[in-house]
């Protein structure tokens, strides 16, 4: 199978759980963050034959850091269960209709090309860049919570990111090092904080 | 192992010298604390010691190492290049926070040294590789991560919001500037088809962008906010890695790119980009010395000192797209930092000595403690100093280049308001002394920790100011040999 008939169920998955990322709480918050983030990344490195060490080291990144800020017992199986029914997940999304259509109106607008020089284009990079950056960018400017602003980032940034890659391709070493770091910098932090906001204002 | 193994393995030390004394800090200062060197109450001296050493060592390791091709490593596609800029700024910035260690000491020392250290790790390190998306994704990274650490484990919900501000901050950042590559790299694509956007356009969006993340960085009005509560909540050598230093090395990087862009394009830059810059200076310095003259709490009025010189760089950047080839825009980066990292000297002494922060409780401290008045004396000396050496008779003259004079008047009366916020704080030393400041036990003038703090307050100031020409002294240590260098990046 071609990877590029993958972009598709990808790019929706992208768009899907960047929504659910930043409007659900705990569980589906950070189970849908992971997918993100790994869709983003799939999309953004396009793994042909072998795996790329800056994917490799992307979804390390995200994966080692989300593991560690995830608060305790979140992983409970029967919870996780009940959580992640499809049911509950359309619940969130229809709670939060503005965040749904931005995901849908990012992956139109991804249809329309920019006006840049873009020869090498893909149009569905390009759609889930863009609504990723339209779902991501109002909670990271103005939550409230340290939590949620750290997964908003780390959507708003994938969607940078998958923007770029639509156009000039795959980060170079160096920049795709400080990125990964970017990312677990941006997990950790808001977990570190969140902690000790909670028990600073707990006292 | 070959000869050629020594000579990479030679290289590899010197390129990533501070990154090694950082590194090394890590099992050493946990070493120095531990019951085998000592008692448990005297932990925190051993420990501040030993980071005050290592940020020393660090130091002239970054000048004995040099920026020179001895000290460029590559192993195949990655080459670390340290550049001038970069270790000029571990030179001075060791010796600095060097000194501010040993004056503040307390239970963090050691914590604080090794903030210092990786500060300037990630600085060397940023400068000293190409162009591009990495080295500012380094430095806003290690900015938020070095707010973290110094913020500590304390449950303190002022600085845990401080940090959590810092953290919006830069996730807003990495998206402008992974926003502004993606437009930089359009440009020479530019002129294939008519139907795409112009370079014209696309080289006033790149420069807007990239000036955004400039202003939000260094914390230009109207992005103060963060770098206030920065220093009104984080330790002092947090918030001057953080709020000033860090921010300097990136001006340095953004600067030169907007000196390459606007030298890579032949009209003028449109888009109201430079208007923009020199009205958001002015609006900067002249919100910065305003605040700081109306402020009570020292840590706020060092907040808004420190804003006061982002107008400063703002000003530079607009006169960097105006005149790309002017190198005075670029040399006010480093003076401000050591002119605010004075204040931050000023204020350490202060608070360890009479543990207040309210001005108005602090008044008659000049009176009793002649050796932190002698500090401010020499900050203030530095901060009228370093605009008149740079911007009034240096490589760019606000009068001729500003054009208009309303950005001339701004900038006077800027640099004014600035002077007299300084002046504010020793005037408030001299009053009539407060209950609490006629309390406290005077130090000796003559001691000798009072003697090391003016003489390195005095050698700081020298250098702030242009009166010791250190700058051009360490470009020549450090100045690559003419004939053996290979410039590997254009970072000036």
């Amino acid at each position: 199978m071609s990877p590029l008939s993958l972009e598709l169920p990808l790019a929706l998955v992208a768009a899907l759980s960047g929504a659910l990322a930043v409007t659900s709480a705990r569980r589906a918050a950070w189970i849908a963050l992971v997918l993100m983030a790994t869709a983003a990344a799939l999309l953004e490195f396009r793994p042909s034959d072998s795996l790329s060490p800056a994917l490799l080291l992307r979804l390390t990144a995200i994966f080692g850091a989300t593991l560690y800020a995830l608060p305790p017992g979140l992983l409970a199986w029967r919870a996780l269960v009940h959580d992640l029914q499809p049911r509950r997940l359309l619940a969130t999304l229809a709670e939060h209709p503005v965040v749904a259509v931005s995901a849908v109106t990012g992956l139109i607008l991804g249809t329309i090309p920019l006006a840049l020089p873009i020869e090498g284009s893909s149009v569905l990079l390009r759609g889930a860049g863009v609504a990723l950056l339209l779902i991501g960018l109002p909670p990271l400017l103005t939550s409230r919570y340290v939590e949620a602003t750290a997964r908003a980032a780390v959507v708003t940034l994938s969607g940078a990111l998958l923007l770029r890659a639509s156009i000039l391709g795959a980060l170079d070493l160096f920049s795709s090092i400080a990125m990964a770091a970017s990312f677990a910098v941006l997990l950790l932090i808001g977990a570190a904080v969140a902690g000790q906001l909670t028990k600073a204002e707990g006292q | 192992m070959s000869e050629a193994e020594t000579l990479q393995m030679l290289s590899a030390l010197r390129a990533f010298s501070p990154l090694l004394f950082a590194l090394l800090s890590l099992p050493v200062i946990p070493l120095v604390r531990s019951n085998r060197f000592g008692s448990r109450s005297d932990a925190h001296v051993r420990g501040g010691s030993a980071a005050v050493l290592l940020l020393l060592a660090s130091s002239v390791a970054a000048l004995l190492a040099g920026s020179g091709y001895a000290s460029t490593l590559s192993v195949g596609l990655i080459t670390v290049d340290p550049s001038e800029p970069g270790r000029l700024l571990v030179t001075l910035g060791g010796a600095v926070f060097a000194l501010i260690v040993t004056v503040g000491q307390g239970r963090r020392a050691g914590a604080m040294g090794q903030v210092a250290l990786f500060g300037l790790a990630i600085i060397d390190i940023s400068l000293a590789i190409p162009i591009g998306l990495a080295p500012i994704v380094i430095l806003l990274v290690g900015s938020a991560s070095l707010s973290a650490l110094a913020a500590g484990n304390k449950e303190d919900a002022q600085r845990a919001r401080a940090v959590f501000r810092d953290l919006r901050t830069v996730g807003v950042l990495l998206t402008v500037i992974v926003v502004a590559e993606l437009l930089r790299s359009a440009i020479p694509l530019s002129a294939t088809d008519p139907a795409y956007a112009t370079t014209s356009s696309l080289t006033a969006g790149v420069a807007m962008t990239l000036s955004l993340v400039l202003l939000g960085m260094i914390g230009a009005f109207p992005f103060h906010h963060r770098l206030v509560r920065i220093f009104e909540s984080l330790p002092i050598v947090g918030s001057l890695m953080v709020g000033v230093w860090i921010p300097a090395a990136l001006s340095l990087i953004i600067l030169n790119e907007l000196s390459l862009l606007s030298s890579s394009v032949s009209e003028p830059i449109g888009g109201a980009v430079v208007t923009t810059l020199f009205f958001t200076g002015i609006v900067t310095l002249l919100f910065g010395g305003f605040s700081a003259l109306l402020h009570d709490d020292v840590g706020e009025v060092l907040g808004f000192l420190a804003v006061g010189n982002a107008g400063w760089l703002t000003l530079g950047a607009a006169a960097t797209l105006l005149h790309p080839s002017a190198v005075g825009p670029l040399l006010v980066a480093l003076p401000g930092a050591l002119v605010i990292s004075l204040f931050g000297l000023w204020r350490i002494s202060i608070r360890r000595h009479y543990e207040l922060t309210s001005l108005q409780e602090l008044s008659g401290w000049a009176r009793r403690t002649q050796a932190i008045g002698v500090v401010l004396i020499c900050a203030a000396a530095a901060q009228t100093a370093v605009p008149v050496r740079e911007f009034f008779s240096g490589g760019f003259s606000i009068a001729d280049d500003g054009g208009s004079p309303f950005i001339t008047v701004g900038a006077l009366f800027g640099a004014g308001s600035l002077a007299a916020a300084a002046i504010r704080l020793f005037l408030v030393g001299l009053a009539q002394e407060s209950r609490d400041v006629h309390r406290t036990h005077a130090g000796k003038i003559l001691s000798p920790a009072a003697i090391w703090l003016m003489a390195g307050a005095i050698l700081i100031s020298g250098v702030a100011g242009g009166f010791i020409n250190i700058e051009a002294a360490a470009s020549g240590l450090l100045r690559p040999d003419a004939v053996e260098s290979v410039p590997q990046n254009s970072t000036p």
